[in-house]
């Protein structure tokens, strides 16, 4: 039997987890990862098919993954079952929990958007008076988001904005089609910045932990990684106070095994991490662990058909290309109905249109699609949420998963303030569409339900005070100074951007702290 | 001769051809694993690894059999089946909503599907039918499509992505009519009309196989067999 006690476990592979791997095996220091699923092999795992050679034909097997309406018979394997890993909340108040286990986690499939936060979100209390501020600014970040859009090759214009902070990026000086420069004008018009996206172009077109952060990792000789254990519990040693082992089930054999580590790096995603903290009964003397659960809000949006493009006339010159609109209420003026606020995803399409744009059926609704092919224009919002501390995750003592590890109770719905917001997102957009000239096929003001961004965020805040906050400014757990959480369950408020680049820089600017502290031997 | 065989001297006939004589290896393996064995003289899996794979196309059971329905009542499939005529006909060369099983493939997948949805669907279809005999004194498979069309249009939506009409009459029509569409154009008939129209396959789709299969992994409503599984109270998720 081996004795051997790991310098830093960490728990998790997606973005988060493969940063801390990365920054800690270049500092010299040996790594154990652990994952909950296994390692997939897209060439041995796929196969391109028809939907009719599927069992289902193309339509979702029913009953399976209600609550993640981004999966579909082609990809219902990638994500997690929700018989096999449940989680409870009341059906009144549903909640998308989306979940990738497969190595490298939900780094393997996103949509790449990249985005700072600004001080608005940052500091956001000091501008509006709601909620908390962060213990830190962008300018504590700016550095750790340099060095992140390096590695992912963000592709973004520098618009000098100070909501949309700018950033290291590839630069995107490419024009503008023809109907996204109306769309442009319409929006200089009402005062509405409509800018260039900006995305993670990473490497042969992944932008992953497992073709980012890993390699560099593994290349190091000091990381070791084990696939397919579920960790279903951290222990203290009641001598000093520190996390000293990790207990661990085999996914597939479930055999019970433990693992002695000298530090701890939490990495599993926002919900699992605190999931872990929590049935692990530590890190929780502040009470907060699990409370002030955001996410974004996803959903509400316009389709439109641009009339030039119609019979045939869409041209590339014309048609295609994406935008996107940062934040721009509640800067220097105050909206009638909300606080903080959000940002619109703008798409053009030159591919055929959905028939749901269209009230007609049989040879009337071809005769549309046929018409309108090409001539697609849509946006969407990306909504802040706002920190609640009722907005909470507990266990759920009465229901466990496939390995016997009590599951998570989610409680949390939407307020006005998102309801509000959507409304002025959905009513903006149809506003910004009629002036640039396009017909407005299809609206929705209801948001999806909370989770369904897949961009669920706090639970073990950080702050600056033990009392109200989980872990301190580095990402470390005020209790235990050998954990350090590095994942989203950190954050304070969320703002409308995607998190991932927070998350990254977060995790980087931790796991060089940590490895500091090692250094001068304080952990 | 002794009642009992070794395994040693077993696995020993079944070899078919005994190896070459060789150098002893430096240090013999003290109890190798046993290789996995027939109830006779020639290995199991010999030659598989060898083989070419078959050179066939996997025929879907759809390209020469018809789907046996017996979920929905038989006044619900007529009434589905003209709505799926109605809906969506042969057009420009491809196949319509019949030609392709959609509504014996809806009777399929509904009757595996959640009640509510269940209930969504028979209770839609049977006002569908309702309203025919109400207002032109037929049921709604024996009516003409203009009259269909006097039940249908007041009922036509256009909508989102996961966000359907909330009015029930409403969310039925619309749901049905997608699902119909989709049973269509998902269908190998709609697939092969697009090869003759010399188009790719536009559904044509990155199929993940399970990777690495939870060995325990519980189906919905039946019972796991974890050999080390802990009892432990449950419930079904919320």
């Amino acid at each position: 039997m081996t004795d051997e006690t790991v310098d830093v476990l960490i728990i998790g592979s997606g973005h988060s987890g493969g940063m801390a791997a990365k920054c800690l095996t270049e500092k010299g220091i040996s790594c154990l990862m652990l994952n909950a699923g296994p390692v997939a092999d897209a060439r041995r795992d796929t196969e391109p098919k028809p939907a009719y050679a599927l069992p289902f034909r193309g339509f979702k097997q029913p009953g399976r993954l209600e609550h993640v309406f981004q999966s579909n018979e082609f990809n219902a394997n990638t994500w997690v079952d929700e018989q096999e890993v449940p989680y409870t909340c009341d059906p009144q108040q549903p909640y998308n929990w989306v979940r990738v286990r497969l190595f490298g986690g939900r780094s393997l499939f996103w949509s790449r958007q990249s985005f700072r936060l600004s001080d608005y979100e940052l500091k956001g209390k000091s501008h509006d008076g709601f909620g908390d501020d962060w213990p830190i600014s962008l300018s504590d970040l700016a550095p750790y988001y340099s060095r992140v859009e390096a590695i992912f090759r963000v592709r973004g214009h520098a618009d000098g904005l100070p909501q949309y902070p700018d950033g290291n990026f590839v630069p995107d000086n490419s024009s503008w089609t023809g109907c996204m420069q109306r769309f442009v004008d319409a929006g200089k018009k009402m005062g509405v910045p409509v800018c260039k996206p900006r995305s993670s172009e990473g490497v042969d077109g992944l932008a992953s932990s497992v073709n980012l952060l890993l390699p560099d990792a593994f290349a190091t000789g000091k990381l070791r990684a084990i696939p397919n254990v579920v960790v279903r519990e951290l222990r203290v040693d009641p001598k000093t106070g520190l996390v000293s082992e990790a207990h661990f089930v085999d996914r597939l054999s479930r055999r019970e095994m433990s693992v002695k580590a000298r530090v701890v790096v939490l990495a599993a995603g926002t919900l699992e991490s605190t999931r872990l903290l929590l049935n692990s009964k530590i890190g929780n003397s502040s009470g907060v662990m699990g409370h002030y659960l955001i996410d974004q809000v996803y959903g509400p949006g316009i389709v439109c058909s641009v009339p030039e493009a119609r019979d045939g006339r869409a041209t590339p010159e014309l048609m295609g290309g994406a935008a996107l609109i940062p934040r721009f209420r509640n800067l220097d003026t105050k909206a009638k109905n909300f606080i903080r606020g959000y940002a619109l995803n703008v798409f053009s399409s030159a591919h055929p249109m959905d028939p749901r744009n269209f009230a007609a059926y049989g040879a009337e609704l071809q005769k549309k699609l046929d018409s309108y092919s090409g001539s697609g224009f849509s946006t969407g919002i990306m909504g802040e949420v706002l920190a609640h501390y009722e907005h909470q995750v507990s266990i759920d003592k009465n229901v466990v998963d496939a390995w016997n590890i009590p599951v998570l109770h989610i409680d949390t719905k939407y307020t006005d303030n998102e309801f509000n917001m959507a409304r002025d997102a959905v009513d903006t957009s149809i506003e910004l569409a009629e002036a640039a000239g396009f017909e407005v096929l299809s609206k929705n003001y209801d948001p999806n339900p909370p989770g369904y961004s897949i961009h669920e965020l706090g639970t073990c805040r950080m702050g600056d005070d033990p009392k109200t906050s989980v872990l301190n400014k580095w990402n470390q757990s005020h209790d235990i100074k050998n954990l350090v959480v590095v994942d989203g369950s950190c954050f304070v408020s969320g703002g409308w951007q995607n998190p991932t680049m927070t998350i990254l820089s977060l995790a980087m600017r931790a796991s060089e702290h940590l490895a500091e502290q090692m250094r001068q031997g304080n952990v | 001769m002794a009642a009992s065989v070794s395994a040693k001297t077993m696995l020993g006939q079944q070899t078919v051809t005994p190896p070459p004589p060789q150098a002893a290896p430096p240090v013999a393996p003290s109890a190798p694993p046993p290789v996995a064995t027939a109830p006779g003289p020639v290995p199991w899996m010999r030659g598989l690894r060898e083989v070419k794979p078959l050179p066939i196309t996997p025929l879907v059971p759809d390209a020469v059999a018809q789907t046996s329905a017996h979920f929905f009542t038989d006044r619900q499939l007529a009434t589905l089946r003209q709505l799926s005529e109605i809906m969506l006909p042969p057009l420009k060369g491809y196949p319509g909503a019949i030609d392709a099983g959609a509504p014996e493939f809806l009777d399929f997948l509904i009757g595996v599907s959640p009640v509510d949805r269940q209930q969504m669907y028979q209770s839609g279809l049977d006002r569908l039918d309702a309203e025919a005999r109400q207002r032109f004194g037929m049921p709604f498979a024996g009516i003409q499509a203009s009259q269909a069309d006097e039940l249908l249009r007041p009922w036509l939506r256009t909508w989102m992505t996961d966000h359907p009409p909330a009015e029930p009459f409403a969310h039925f029509v619309n749901l049905v009519h997608s699902d119909i569409r989709t049973a269509t154009i998902n269908s190998e008939a709609w697939s092969k009309a697009e090869t003759a129209m010399g188009r790719e396959e536009p559904d044509v789709g990155l199929y993940w196989f399970p990777v690495d299969p939870d060995i325990h992994r519980e189906e919905p409503g039946r019972e796991a067999s974890a050999p080390v599984r802990h009892p432990a109270p449950k419930k079904q998720h919320a």
